[in-house]
């Protein structure tokens, strides 16, 4: 009987080209657009902000200075002709080389940041500036200091300070020289989103047998609620599984073709298997309960649609949580979608496996299962009205 | 074969089925007649296992329709008015599957989808989506799944409505052939003429109560003046006849 209820169910969803769009174009597509759309996001070699100089001081040390500036990967400075905005302008003013290393009340240089410019680019380029300008008054303290110290002091190589020399940055989970990557982020977040979008297809299908009465006939032949339902669930679970591998497909082979950065699919098979089949599961869940309280197809794909995008907004699948204020990232995990992306990323991005991802696991199955016996709850109170 | 006692269906306030008494015999079609919401549905679905019901004793083949109704199912079709198949399937796909759900399998679920597709005339589309057929057709294709289990009992909700007359003749003969099977046919119709020209016996089933049940003969001759069934339904049904 399992088998006639799944070729049946794979068969409509595989002559529904609408569903198979939502199921897979649509994640894919995000897929592609977001890896790329955000890939700057992610890359430590991109220069995130533009800068002119004022130079009044026209000194070897102002001249050091900018030298130095120009080393940063995330700074640029736009060549003439080139139209794009200045974020920072940095007047070095005369008497600067003088005064670098006097004590004195008035601050050395002066900023001028565009209004769009974040807080926090600004600090890194404070930092960065700090830096530079110790590594000015080194440079001359070790001038004063070698008639002194004429074995020392030239040993002090200041000039070569690359930074990635004294600190060794390794991201967890990750080999050396790998860093996170948007495709890391957007894989799994749509990945989550287009499981949920199972919705369509089950919501469609059950309402029409609903409405034509197959159900009524199914039932008249023998066919169990709990029949009935493993031969929805089953189905949905392979497809959801299918959505995963191809989605991980996409994000490994297709991403890169296009210019975009590899997705790493992390370490831990079976923890992979576990979010992805726990997430199946609360994604069926939200579906059938969807399902069996719509009246009409059109009420279960409007609610459905928005349910959805309510998840993958709160939950963190449309703007990555990291972006959200703190009390937005502790509201999202009211969201099942925010417990499957977490668990993808544990396994996607973190480098964890099937031990860290027991909680999100034990949690989306426990939300999906409760549903499911809602629904079969409903279903069976209405049969026996 | 089927045999109904003061059954009473109540749906919270409202009656549904009010006492209602009923024996119908192996090889018999009776129609059910009445007008909307007057019970007719609820009494097939209370037969097919589909409603619950508060009162009374039903008995199907002997057995009583609540210890048995998983065999009883086995051994009866209810066929609904709509057209309770999958549109995106294939006709063959559709037979397949209700074939399959009810376990039939091997040289006789080959057997029992060459005969539904013999008695019901669906030999050249068989591989024509359900959606793509016409209302006659799908009805046909309807009738089709509900003889799959080879059933003694068919309940047939409404299978005319809203289909042109040429094909509801050709529907109404393939019904009558039933009975030359040997199969007892629960028929429930608004068309008078329909249960006029093939049902044995008729049933009128006014706000929940059988009103009358007869042979169908009997009523059309009564009195020895020839009459119809709708001046008969519509004197019971007005209260200008008390019974008929």
């Amino acid at each position: 009987m399992l088998k006639q209820m799944l070729q049946k169910e794979f068969s409509l969803v595989l002559r529904d080209k609408h569903s198979l769009a939502a199921l897979f174009i649509m994640p894919f597509i995000f897929i592609l657009i977001m890896s790329m759309a955000l890939k700057d996001t992610f890359n430590s070699e991109r220069a995130l902000l533009s800068y002119e100089v004022i130079d009044l001081d026209n000194s070897l040390d102002s001249k050091t200075l900018q030298d130095f500036m120009a080393t940063s990967s995330f700074l640029y400075k736009p060549k003439k002709g080139d139209n794009r905005d200045i974020h920072l302008s940095l007047t070095i003013p005369e008497g600067f080389s003088a005064s670098l290393l006097e004590k004195k009340a008035a601050p050395l240089l002066q900023l001028s940041a565009a209004p769009d410019v974040k807080q926090e680019m600004v600090l890194i380029f404070q930092a960065k500036i700090s830096a530079d300008i110790m590594r000015l008054r080194l440079l001359q303290i070790q001038k004063e200091i070698a008639p002194f110290l004429p074995d020392t002091a030239p040993q002090l190589d200041l000039d070569n300070f690359i930074a990635e020399e004294l600190l060794q940055i390794n991201y967890r989970g990750m080999q050396k020289n790998e860093q996170p990557t948007s495709t890391q982020q957007s894989v799994p977040s749509w990945i989550v989103f287009g499981m949920f979008f199972v919705i369509i297809p089950m919501s469609t299908i059950f309402i029409n047998e609903r409405k034509q009465n197959t159900l009524m006939r199914m039932a008249s032949m023998n066919i169990s609620i709990p029949a009935l339902f493993t031969g929805k669930i089953v189905p949905y679970i392979v497809i959801n599984q299918l959505q995963v591998l191809l989605m991980i497909g996409a994000g490994v082979y297709i991403v890169p073709l296009l210019g975009g950065d590899a997705l790493t699919p992390g370490h831990s098979i079976l923890g992979l298997a576990m979010v992805s089949l726990s997430l199946s599961i609360a994604a069926i869940g939200t579906s059938v309960l969807i399902a069996v309280l719509a009246h009409t197809v059109e009420q279960a794909t409007t609610v459905g649609g928005l349910i959805n995008i309510l998840f993958g907004a709160i939950g963190g699948v449309m703007v990555p949580k990291f972006y959200m204020p703190q009390s937005m990232q502790t509201f999202a995990n009211i969201s099942p979608m925010s417990w499957g992306l977490e668990g993808f990323l544990d396994i996607f991005l973190r480098g964890y496996g099937a031990q860290e991802v027991l909680r999100e696991s034990l949690a989306l199955s426990g939300f999906g299962m409760a549903l499911l016996l809602l629904a079969a709850f409903i279903t069976t109170r209405r049969m026996n009205a | 074969m089927i045999s109904i006692t003061n059954l009473s269906k109540q749906y919270r306030q409202h009656t549904a089925l009010d006492g209602i008494n009923l024996r119908v015999q192996k090889g018999t079609i009776l129609g059910l007649l009445g007008q909307n919401g007057a019970g007719k549905t609820t009494l097939v679905s209370i037969l097919n296992g589909l409603t619950p019901y508060n009162q009374g004793e039903i008995s199907i083949f002997g057995l009583p329709l609540k210890t048995n109704l998983r065999e009883i199912r086995q051994r009866s079709s209810f066929i609904p008015q709509s057209f309770a198949f999958y549109e995106n399937l294939t006709v063959m796909e559709n037979l397949r599957f209700f074939a399959g759900i009810q376990n039939i399998r091997g040289k006789q679920l080959r057997q029992s989808i060459e005969q539904a597709i013999a008695t019901n005339r669906l030999d050249n589309m068989l591989e024509q989506r359900a959606h793509a057929l016409s209302g006659g057709q799908k009805q046909r294709l309807n009738i089709a799944i509900g003889l799959l289990n080879d059933p003694e009992i068919i309940y047939f909700d409404e299978p005319t409505a809203g289909i042109d007359p040429e094909l509801r003749n050709s529907i109404l003969q393939t019904i009558h052939s039933f009975k030359d099977a040997g199969k007892t046919i629960i028929y429930t119709s608004h068309y008078m003429q329909e249960i006029e020209q093939i049902c044995d016996e008729a049933a009128i089933i006014h706000h929940g109560k059988i009103i009358c049940h007869a042979p169908v003969a009997t009523l059309l001759t009564k009195d020895g003046q020839q009459t119809t069934l709708e001046s008969i339904f519509l004197k019971l049904t007005t209260r200008q006849k008390a019974t008929c």
